[in-house]
């Protein structure tokens, strides 16, 4: 197994910097849904991870932390995370892009 | 090469790969991206083989973003580690012999001129220090002495990176590598000053640290290689295999190298500036209004 980078949608969605998604180094990785949180009060919208893409280089942790000061992502086992953004699930609209959650390990 | 190009045949688009569709239907082309929106749109370039972490990469995805027309755009470059991404996005890719880039470069801005005239079709080289100050040096001087129109971008990692570790002529002197175990002897070559003797109407140096940086920069040369003539653009671009950098301090090694040897540095001709600001609106090189003299 293998880490890749998992955002907390709690923290990220309280704030609106958007850092992670400009310092990726891959390509359509760490994606941007305006209505993550909203059911919760949580105004900006969170970015997330197609996990599916992700190298685990970390550089997005350390933007988070360093950078923005938001400590909103970790680095964590591919199978020990849960449901998960994958390429295949995406949707992209007007201005946003949500992802229907799958395992990672089963698809 | 233009808008059509991208889209579909009435009637095929439901057998295409979803990446693909999406890329169509949500992506940059014909459109006015910017970087703050990344994450919201499906970019251009796709998934490549480049290392983790690597900088090289988050640059070249940064400066893809911000082509002012992807869809005119004809990327060039040659062997190095760059190509392997430059070649995995949705835009015209010419691989240039070893050095050759800056030749082809030229015959292919001059062949679109001829059968396109005005229509904007922008040419950009992305190589490495080697294939442009080293194999490609001659090319290189003789397209900008040329005064050929488009644009260089030199991704400087600083060594050959996907050769074991050689020294190039951008690697610092005294900096030890796999193979240059006793040091480079020599100091690293002066490309941003030879743009400018060679009559680059637009020279700047910039580090993906800061990718707004990156995207103004980028426009700003391709815009200026449209109208007026050649354009470099040297990006540090650190390789962390052949220096050893942990993926998750790259972007802290570009914070170091920018405050000690990669500061950031604009040269642009008056050409340049009156080009930018009375043909695309950049209102910060319009010429300021002489101060009235004080009369006593």
């Amino acid at each position: 197994m293998y880490l890749v980078a998992h955002i907390d949608v709690d923290i990220c969605a309280a704030t609106s910097c958007r850092l992670c998604t400009q310092f990726c180094p891959e390509a359509n990785t760490i994606l941007y849904n305006t209505e993550a949180g909203k059911d919760r009060g949580l105004k900006y919208g969170s970015a997330y991870v197609a996990v599916d893409r992700c190298k685990g280089c970390a550089q997005c942790v350390w933007v988070c932390d360093n950078m923005a000061k938001h400590n909103a992502i970790k680095m964590e086992m591919i199978d020990q995370i849960g449901d998960q953004a994958l390429t295949e699930n995406l949707t992209y609209s007007e201005k946003n892009c949500t992802a229907v959650l799958a395992s990672p390990v089963r698809g | 090469m233009s808008l059509d190009y991208v889209k579909f045949t009435p009637g095929f688009g439901k057998f295409m790969p979803k990446e693909y569709r999406d890329m169509v239907d949500h992506g940059p082309f014909g459109k006015k991206t910017t970087v703050s929106q990344v994450g919201s749109f499906k970019e251009i370039m796709e998934e490549h083989p480049m290392c983790a972490g690597c900088a090289m990469t988050l640059f070249i995805r940064l400066a893809v973003i911000a082509f002012p027309n992807p869809e005119d755009t004809i990327t060039v470059g040659t062997a190095g580690c760059g190509r392997l991404a430059i070649s995995q996005a949705a835009i015209q890719f010419v691989y240039g012999n070893y050095g050759d880039q800056n030749g082809v470069a030229s015959g292919l801005t001059r062949g679109l001129r001829l059968r396109f005239g005005d229509k904007p079709k922008d040419v950009v080289v992305m190589a490495g220090d080697g294939g442009m100050a080293d194999i490609g040096f001659a090319q290189t001087l003789h397209s900008w002495f040329r005064k050929e129109k488009f644009t260089t971008i030199m991704l400087d990692n600083e060594v050959y990176g996907n050769t074991g570790g050689q020294e190039s002529g951008m690697t610092n002197q005294g900096q030890v590598l796999k193979m240059a175990p006793l040091g480079k002897k020599f100091e690293k070559m002066d490309m941003l000053g030879m743009a400018k003797v060679a009559g680059c109407a637009y020279v700047a140096t910039v580090v993906p640290n800061n990718p707004r940086r990156v995207e103004s920069v980028i426009k700003k040369a391709v815009l200026i290689a449209r109208e007026i003539g050649p354009t470099y653009i040297q990006a540090y671009t650190s390789c962390n295999i052949e220096y050893a950098i942990p993926t998750e301090k790259v972007l802290e090694d570009c914070n170091v190298v920018e405050k000690d040897r990669y500061k950031f540095e604009e040269y642009m001709t008056d050409e340049a500036k009156e080009c930018l600001s009375q043909l695309y609106g950049y209102k910060e090189y319009l010429p300021k209004p002489a101060k009235a003299v004080e009369q006593k």
